[in-house]
């Protein structure tokens, strides 16, 4: 029983770290995620993301914004809906140099992210 | 005398040249909005001051962030700690956290080949502006400009156009309040925003402010004719209501109060944007797979109109009155990193020489095409036509120039501005730096 118990606490555990945030790397403007237990498709969208974005700004704003559901300029919701308004202003903004496959996987990547920090 | 000119025109070349090479690392802009809202120039500007469609929503929102959630301030500070309790006196006294002001300073090399007393080199030109601006509780908006100091003659007759004889500074350039005024957002909870004060009538689609290259302005909507000081992006004492509708239709009408007149001028604008992000910032709905022109293509058009009297001063009253109108049109079309700008102009007055009465149809034309290159070297070349006839015959000026920063607050420019008028031809090379912070 007692063995039954501890093996049900740990899978908790296990589990509930899965879910309870982001992995993030470093802290500021040098704010990362850490990829490793990312699916191989969130994977290489995430490597999109860490060499289009930061052009502009930095990872810190992306994951601040995911971690709380409010984006932390404008004071919004970050939800789903916001994700794709983000990526289609990226899209449209002149010098971003990205195009619409990689909006796309920036923005299904933000979207997992979501669901993997409970937002 | 030739090597003079070449010398000065290599100097111009190849400080440009060489300019881009300094590609910082890191942008850092800091003026009074940017600081605000802790975001950088680029969220509304292309190459500052131009608006890009956010800023241009940040502006017609009366600088208040557009689509903005009642309460989204108080989840994020719940959620972030981004703004402590300690803050409540400023929320409850409607103060800004920051004092919301910000510098910009410009110094200008001119080159005149045909300038009158021989000088064709000219460094003299700078200028220092206080800008502030920002919004109080998100009820009300407000915005102002200051010029602390400004090189160069006053605006007088069509010679004040000239780049080698100004500056880039509006055309009451002496030490003066510029822009000064308040706007009622929302008034009594319905889309019409009210605003109060001294501020550039809205006629143009553009502020003359939130151009590439502000000096010289745009033939179109800056023209004067004989005596009459009266132009179209002029600020003046006024109030003006205001609105958007519909995400996508702007109107805006307004009375100017005028020194020594026993009635006051008239104006109005409407314009429609077609495509892009609409008038409130929001993004257009469209899909991330396939492609549609429409996923970049954004057309704004608009009209405006303004019926007004001006006279000769004597003892603070206006005489020998000329009632003078405009009326334009105006469109902008923006597909992604081409922006192409056309406006035109139609003016009649009764007296423009304040002494004389003959009446004066005028008429000018402005046409302009940039491409901005964009990161990593933010540079736009740009081309202008214009064309303008005041009564007198047509002046054309052809301006090619090219505009970089290097800095999202630091901006270079380089333009040559070849001009055939009746009384002859005249080159002009001009070079800006300007800075704001």
């Amino acid at each position: 029983m007692k063995k039954f118990l501890v093996t049900m606490l740990l899978l908790a555990a296990t589990a509930s770290s899965a879910h309870a945030g982001l992995k993030v790397v470093g802290r500021g403007d040098a704010m990362r995620l850490d990829p490793t237990s990312f699916p191989p498709a969130m994977k290489a969208n995430y490597d999109v993301m860490r060499t289009k974005c930061v052009k502009c700004h930095t990872l810190e704003r992306t994951i601040v914004a995911i971690q709380t559901g409010v984006a932390p300029i404008s004071g919004q919701p970050f939800d789903r809906t916001a994700t794709k308004a983000y990526g289609i202003k990226m899209l449209r903004k002149p010098d971003s140099n990205m195009t619409k496959p990689e909006v796309k996987a920036t923005v299904d990547l933000m979207n997992y992210l979501l669901s993997e920090a409970g937002q | 005398m030739f090597l003079k000119r070449v010398t000065a025109a290599a100097l111009l070349t190849l400080g440009f040249v060489l300019a881009p090479l300094l590609v910082p690392e890191k942008a850092d802009a800091i003026p009074a909005f940017s600081r605000q809202h802790k975001t950088e120039c680029s969220t509304c500007h292309t190459i500052y001051p131009e608006l890009n469609e956010f800023g241009d929503a940040f502006l017609k929102n009366s600088y208040v962030w557009p689509h903005k959630k009642n309460g989204a301030k108080a989840v994020s500070a719940a959620t972030q700690g981004g703004e402590p309790a300690g803050n409540e006196w400023a929320t409850i006294s409607g103060l800004p956290l920051q004092l919301p002001i910000s510098l910009t300073a410009t110094a200008d090399l001119a080159y005149d080949n045909d300038a009158a007393d021989g000088n064709k080199v000219n460094l003299s030109t700078r200028s220092l502006t206080l800008h502030a601006g920002g919004s109080l509780r998100d009820v009300a908006g407000f915005f102002l400009t200051y010029n602390l100091y400004s090189q160069g003659a006053g605006h007088a007759g069509s010679e004040a156009l000239t780049p080698a004889r100004n500056t880039n500074t509006p055309p009451n350039n002496d030490p003066d309040i510029d822009e000064l005024f308040l706007v009622w957002r929302h008034a009594l909870n319905s889309p019409v925003n009210l605003k109060v004060g001294r501020f550039e009538p809205k006629l143009s689609l553009w502020k003359k402010s939130n151009r590439i290259l502000p000096v010289p302005s745009y033939a179109s909507t800056t023209y004067l004719v004989g005596n009459s000081p009266f132009s179209s992006d002029a600020t003046e004492d006024g109030i003006e209501l205001n609105a958007v509708l519909g995400n996508r239709l702007f109107v805006a009408a307004g009375i100017v109060d005028r020194d020594g007149q026993d009635r006051e001028d008239g104006y109005g604008h409407i314009s429609y944007k077609f495509g892009g992000t609409d008038l409130k910032g929001q993004e257009p709905e469209l899909e991330l797979e396939g492609e549609s022109i429409w996923d970049y293509l954004a057309i704004t058009t608009g009209v405006f109109g303004y019926w007004g009297q001006n006279g000769q001063f004597n003892n603070g009253i206006a005489q020998n009155l000329n009632n003078f109108r405009r009326i334009g049109a105006e469109a902008d079309i923006l597909y992604k990193r081409l922006h192409l700008k056309g406006s035109g102009s139609f003016g009649r007055d009764s007296n423009p020489t304040l002494w004389v009465r003959q009446e004066v149809d005028s008429r000018a034309y402005t046409l302009e095409g940039e491409y901005y290159l964009g990161a990593p070297v933010n540079l736009v070349p740009l081309f202008r036509y214009e064309h303008l006839d005041t009564g007198n015959g047509g002046t054309k000026r052809f301006i090619p120039a090219l505009a970089y920063s290097p800095l999202q607050n630091l901006k270079l420019s380089l333009e040559y501005i070849h001009s055939e008028a009746p009384e002859g031809n005249s080159n002009t090379a001009f070079a800006s730096l300007a800075f704001s912070l």
